[in-house]
């Protein structure tokens, strides 16, 4: 039976750092699991592909791109989560956020890992990744800063390395408490990567300071990734891609995916990790009422998408408005509506919205139409352009199919990794929520 | 050997008060320990705004410029003429001036963090894991002038649960 009553400052230390130091024999079965998957799934096809060639994908001559930028582009999105809980709240103020915001951005971070892991894959050649760097090679070749895609490699590598510094001052404190828990290697361990944190004022006021400087930081970056991301696309002149309104389409539907994300995250948690007087209704409630709002936002931009294309009076974009909304792939634009555009209105029933398991099959389920629509962004629109002898087609290997079910391993695995290594939930933010310790009170 | 005393409260406003008692009775080096940020202790520290925004402020303008002489050098460097466009292209460079510049940004802020608070501080100091769970503590260092038995009193006064001596090396 879980135990609803508000926890002491002590309980709150105990509890949380259980999560990390306690470790059942159904953690190691489910890391085992999602290792193997990654494993058997993600790396063996990679590594088949790296002996074969890229044509172990399904790309051919018109169609460029896949499932594997498809699959960027949704796990780009799904990162957006730990921006908005992290940084968005923390600069209005909103205390609700305090429980959650730590795996918020530990799905941020991994997230981002996982889609930095597609870009290697769609490369090919992965051992020449390094030309993107401007660095001296023997080619003699240097970045061209013009292109959008250089644009993408600065944007994530800054947006990764503002994550990791981003949750790692955050749990400076946290691992304190750790170090303070435990014993032997784990406690020197820690003792490193708190810095021999001891809660003093000045430590405070300067994590705060800094913390606020990094949230300011990280908005405008976030916005920057997924709109820059989306010019990969925009600036192109394919009929169906070349739109105006793609970045904040983009940068729309990120912000949803990652807050669907979070409530899916938070079940599992609060399931299984026996966090039942941290995660409450409380965030189930507002995460409800966030997604509302963006399956709305989110809603509109699509209907606005239509319609541009519709008023553009170009044959070429009527055709590509026609096999999006009729053609092969319409079944999985249907989906993503019914997914993403549907389904979300549920939540305007308080019932739903305070159901814990309604709102994780919510959740999924709007995540499936948003992998969908990153499909149908790149499936629908660049293998055909304009003449009609020289459309191609899009299909997904069983190379590709499978590193995308494995993409989700290497998710899992990274976060089954990072529960024990950091603590899920910011033990000195819960306290800041609870009643303070005053002898007057 | 430098030495100090460490005392433990329970509640916060005991806390407040003894350390704004010490202050008030001229004891120096006082140093505010809780397992929670508290904006109340700061202010009786002294501390209002912090340098740490010099760093991000100074970073942010070194990583804004470098950026942008990054994308002009590979330019530069590798000219490649497109359609009569300049080699030096503005809109484009903006883009990776704007990322370079929240780059150096976050990592400027960060080597300010470390900087400003002290840390890494692995040295041996006062410290009890009760000041990071549900006590908020007080150390007060002891120039050779100060009166010890002074600072005790009060401390006892305001409700200190606990008082520990600790000599730390110097």
């Amino acid at each position: 039976m879980a135990d609803y009553r508000e926890p002491a400052y002590a309980d709150v230390n105990r509890d949380i750092l259980q999560t990390m130091l306690v470790t059942g024999p159904r953690y190691w079965i489910v890391f085992g699991i999602t290792s193997t998957v990654a494993l058997v799934c993600f790396f063996l096809p990679w590594i088949y592909q790296w002996h074969v060639g890229v044509g172990a994908a399904g790309m051919n001559r018109n169609a460029v791109w896949g499932t594997y930028l498809s699959n960027f582009i949704f796990w780009i999105g799904l990162s957006h989560s730990g921006t908005l809980l992290s940084a968005v709240l923390h600069i209005t103020g909103s205390g609700w956020r305090k429980a959650i915001y730590r795996s918020a951005e530990a799905m941020t971070l991994f997230s981002l890992m996982t889609a930095a892991l597609f870009v290697m894959v769609h490369l090919g050649r992965v051992w020449f990744v390094h030309w993107s760097i401007p660095i001296p090679n023997p080619m003699g070749l240097w970045p061209n800063f013009r292109s959008p895609l250089l644009f993408d490699v600065m944007a994530i590598t800054t947006y990764l390395v503002a994550s990791s510094i981003f949750i790692y001052m955050g749990s400076v404190p946290d691992y304190a408490a750790v170090r303070d828990a435990s014993t032997g290697l784990r406690r020197r361990l820690y003792a490193i990567f708190s810095f021999g944190w001891r809660g003093t004022a000045q430590e405070w006021h300067t994590l705060g300071w800094a913390y606020t400087f990094f949230a300011v930081f990280v908005i405008p970056l976030a916005v920057s990734v997924h709109s820059i991301v989306s010019w990969d696309f925009a600036m192109s002149l394919v009929p169906g891609l070349h739109q105006t309104i793609f970045a904040p389409y983009f940068v729309c539907g990120a912000i949803y995916s990652g807050t669907a994300g979070i409530v899916t995250v938070m079940y599992l948690l609060r399931r299984c990790l026996n966090l039942e007087r941290y995660i409450r209704e409380i965030h189930l409630d507002n995460l409800g009422k966030l997604l509302i709002a963006l399956s709305l936002v989110w809603s509109y931009i699509n209907i606005l998408e239509l319609f541009t294309g519709w008023y553009s009076g170009t044959s070429y974009e009527y055709e590509a408005l026609r096999f999006k909304l009729f053609g092969f792939y319409a079944p999985l634009y249907w989906e993503m509506i019914t997914f993403c555009a549907l389904v979300p209105l549920l939540i305007f029933w308080k019932k739903i919205r305070l159901s814990w398991n309604r709102m994780f099959v919510i959740s999924i389920l709007i995540n499936i139409g948003m992998l969908t629509e990153r499909f149908i962004i790149v499936a629908t629109s660049q293998p055909r352009k304009f003449l009609p002898a020289a459309f191609g087609f899009y299909f997904p290997s069983v190379v590709e199919i499978m590193i995308t079910i494995g993409s989700f391993a290497v998710f899992a695995t990274l976060f089954l990794i990072f529960i024990k290594w950091t603590p899920c939930v910011s033990i000195y933010e819960v306290k800041e929520t609870l009643k303070p310790l005053r002898r007057a009170a | 050997m430098a030495k100090n005393i460490l005392a433990l409260f329970q509640y916060e406003d005991d806390f407040l008060a003894a350390a704004a008692k010490l202050r008030a009775a001229g004891f120096g080096h006082i140093t505010l320990m809780t397992p929670l940020p508290m904006p109340e202790a700061e202010k009786l520290a002294g501390l209002e705004k912090s340098p740490v925004r010099r760093f991000s402020l100074i970073g942010a303008i070194i990583g804004g410029l470098s950026g942008f002489a990054m994308a002009t050098a590979c330019a530069l460097v590798f000219i490649l003429p497109t359609g009569g466009r300049p080699i030096i292209t503005i809109p484009p460079f903006l883009v990776i001036t704007y990322e370079m510049t929240i780059l150096i940004g976050v990592l400027s802020t960060l080597l300010g963090f470390h900087i400003v608070s002290g840390l890494p501080a692995w040295r041996d100091a006062p410290y009890r894991i009760e000041s990071n769970i549900d006590r908020f503590s007080i150390v007060v260092g002891f120039r050779p002038e100060d009166d010890s038995a002074l600072a005790v009193k009060i401390l006892r006064e305001a409700g200190a649960g606990e008082i520990t001596h600790w000599e730390e090396p110097e």
